[in-house]
């Protein structure tokens, strides 16, 4: 357990001692906010205001899970800063949790402010089930942060872990309805498969449709999340089997289809979606 | 020898068709200083990665501190300090922070304060890493291989890149870990290291070890000649010269002031050449003596330079 509070304090440490991590996470978010605020007439309209706040923690989630998580990871191969971690006799295990809880550490100030910020200036009313929208927010945070991971594992080099992570990042941003409605049968049908729909759905349900874990008619939010935690274990899994702790060790090109496998239970719902609704 | 902390048989090791250690035995006694010599390529790097339970072995066995490093990897990274070639950290760590972070790695740890005015580190507990200079950034890598007070020490060339000054400076941290009674297994391109450092070593070529002892005998094996150079006032006439005893050959520099003498036995062959100049007035202006080193010894059983 002290090794897990160690490398979880130091996580802390190190990345509120980077600017990039206070812009991206807490800056560029805020910006984003106001600016799509005002251009959607966000204040005093309950819907738009609600509207707002899922896009920006969505944007908010993707960037903390996919950049903050999976590039920091490649940073620490490429940089020999895991290396010099595997001569000891720590295992990823550690690693792999502390960047979870320091992710979520990170950003849970941040959907605190946002949320307070919108009651009194967008004048939207407080979520009818707070506590399932953090647990949501939470879930979803942690499991982009395991599929940020997953690309770090099977990423090569920096280079490839970009590609990897924008060909995430912008379909998740433009296709999921965090961005754009979602309108036309074929962009209802691809948004199937996107992950971060349901995301923005299940945060969606939660604070329009009052919907929570204890509600009866919660059952979108309980599909969002479930799928989202059998990605987060699926990430988890995957990530720990194919952590790497050096640059030079190379993992076979076939390996990079474990983030399809990450993806999968996505995947599974999107077929059904479109097969069954 | 007693029962050997380290001990090693029939190790090989392949990547793909790349056959990096073909086939090496050698122990290492408690409290002993083991060096591992040899130009890069030399399956050093990969022996001791095996020891240190980075890489699995292709055959052969190896046992340190009774551990198997394949099979009892954890509970042997618990009980060893490895100093890499080229540590890293994150940027915005702090020196004592790297240490409490490390030494929560382990079961057992020294505090950070006794290792940080030890590596002479204390004025700099609250510096970045990023702020480090080079040597002090090798310093800390020493710390961080300490921090669980281990019994084996495997430091990969510790000081490669470092200016002569910060390389003394490592090798009086050695020369403590040495009279702690540690042992150590040092892996070096730096022959005077070695010669300084080791109480054996081992000379790897190709995958294999193609020397091993202490590096006096090796030295003494060698079929190199020791050279005495002898620069006198006025010119000396080769030809005019007596046969020294135990002399090899002897040649001149163009100037003739300068003679080299090569000798089996140097220290009968000087006494002699001394005798003489003094008995013929020849005023002496210098002397050298320099003896076959561990390079020589190396060159002479591979053909290659250390460096190479």
């Amino acid at each position: 357990m002290k090794t897990y509070l160690a490398i979880i304090k130091i996580d802390l440490k190190l990345a509120l001692r980077l600017r990039t991590v206070i812009f991206f996470n807490y800056l560029f978010p805020m910006i984003f906010f106001f600016t799509i605020g005002t251009f959607m007439g966000a204040k005093g309209n309950p819907e738009h205001a609600t509207t707002v706040v899922t896009m920006s923690v969505t944007l908010g989630i993707l960037g903390n899970g996919l950049f903050g998580a999976g590039i920091r990871s490649l940073q620490e191969r490429e940089l020999g800063i895991l290396r010099r971690y595997k001569v000891t006799p720590i295992t990823p295990t550690p690693l792999l949790v502390a960047s979870m809880v320091t992710g979520w550490m990170v950003f849970m100030p941040y959907i605190i402010v946002l949320l307070t910020i919108s009651h009194y200036w967008y004048l939207m009313p407080w979520p009818k089930n707070p506590l399932s929208l953090i647990g949501f927010i939470s879930l979803g945070l942690i499991t982009f942060r395991s599929i940020g991971l997953v690309v770090a594992s099977v990423a090569n080099t920096m280079q490839e872990g970009t590609i990897l992570v924008q060909l995430l990042y912008f379909p998740m941003m433009f296709l999921s309805g965090a961005t754009f409605p979602i309108r036309g049968s074929v962009f209802t049908v691809i948004s199937n498969f996107i992950p971060a729909k349901y995301l923005v759905q299940g945060m969606q349900d939660i604070m329009l449709k009052g919907a929570g874990f204890s509600w009866k008619g919660g059952s979108e939010v309980w599909e969002a999340a479930g799928t989202l935690l059998v990605t987060l274990a699926v990430g988890l899994t995957v990530g720990s089997k194919l952590f790497r702790w050096e640059k030079e060790e190379k993992i076979r090109g076939s390996a990079k289809l474990w983030v399809l496998g990450a993806l999968l239970p996505f995947i599974l719902v999107g077929l059904w979606h479109s097969l069954h609704k | 020898m007693s029962t050997p902390v380290i001990a090693v048989q029939a190790l090989t090791k392949s990547y793909d068709k790349l056959e990096a250690v073909k086939g090496i035995d050698f122990e290492v006694a408690h409290g002993e200083v083991f060096g591992i010599l040899g130009p890069n390529g030399a399956g050093k790097t990969s022996t001791v990665e095996i020891l240190e339970g980075l890489r699995p072995r292709t055959g052969g066995e190896a046992i340190v501190l009774g551990f198997d490093p394949e099979r009892q990897k954890q509970q042997l990274k618990d009980r060893i300090g490895v100093c890499l070639q080229a540590t890293n950290l994150p940027a915005k760590i702090r020196v004592q922070e790297a240490l409490d972070l490390f030494a929560s790695f382990y079961t057992r740890s020294v505090s950070s304060e006794k290792l940080l005015n030890r590596l002479q580190l204390w004025d700099k507990r609250a510096a970045f890493y990023e702020t480090l200079s080079g040597g002090q950034k090798q310093r800390l890598a020493l710390a961080l291989a300490l921090v669980n007070d281990p019994q084996v020490l495997f430091l990969d060339e510790p000081t490669t890149g470092l200016d002569p000054q910060i390389r003394l400076e490592i090798h009086g941290l050695v020369e403590e870990m040495k009279s702690e009674k540690r042992t150590v297994v040092l892996t070096t391109h730096y022959i005077e290291e070695a010669e300084r450092l080791c109480d054996r070593v081992a000379i790897m070529n190709e995958g294999k070890i193609v020397a091993m002892g202490k590096p006096s005998e090796l030295q003494k094996q060698s079929r190199s000649k020791s050279r005495i150079q002898i620069i006198t006032a006025q010119p000396l006439d080769l030809a005019t010269l007596p046969q020294w005893p135990d002399m090899i050959e002897q040649d001149q520099d163009t100037d003739k002031r300068i003679l080299n003498v090569y000798s089996s036995r140097p220290a009968r062959t000087l006494f002699e050449i001394m005798k003489w100049l003094d008995q013929q007035n020849i005023p002496l202006e210098d002397v050298h003596l320099k003896r076959p080193t561990l390079e020589d010894v190396f060159v002479e059983l591979t053909g290659k330079q250390l460096r190479d």
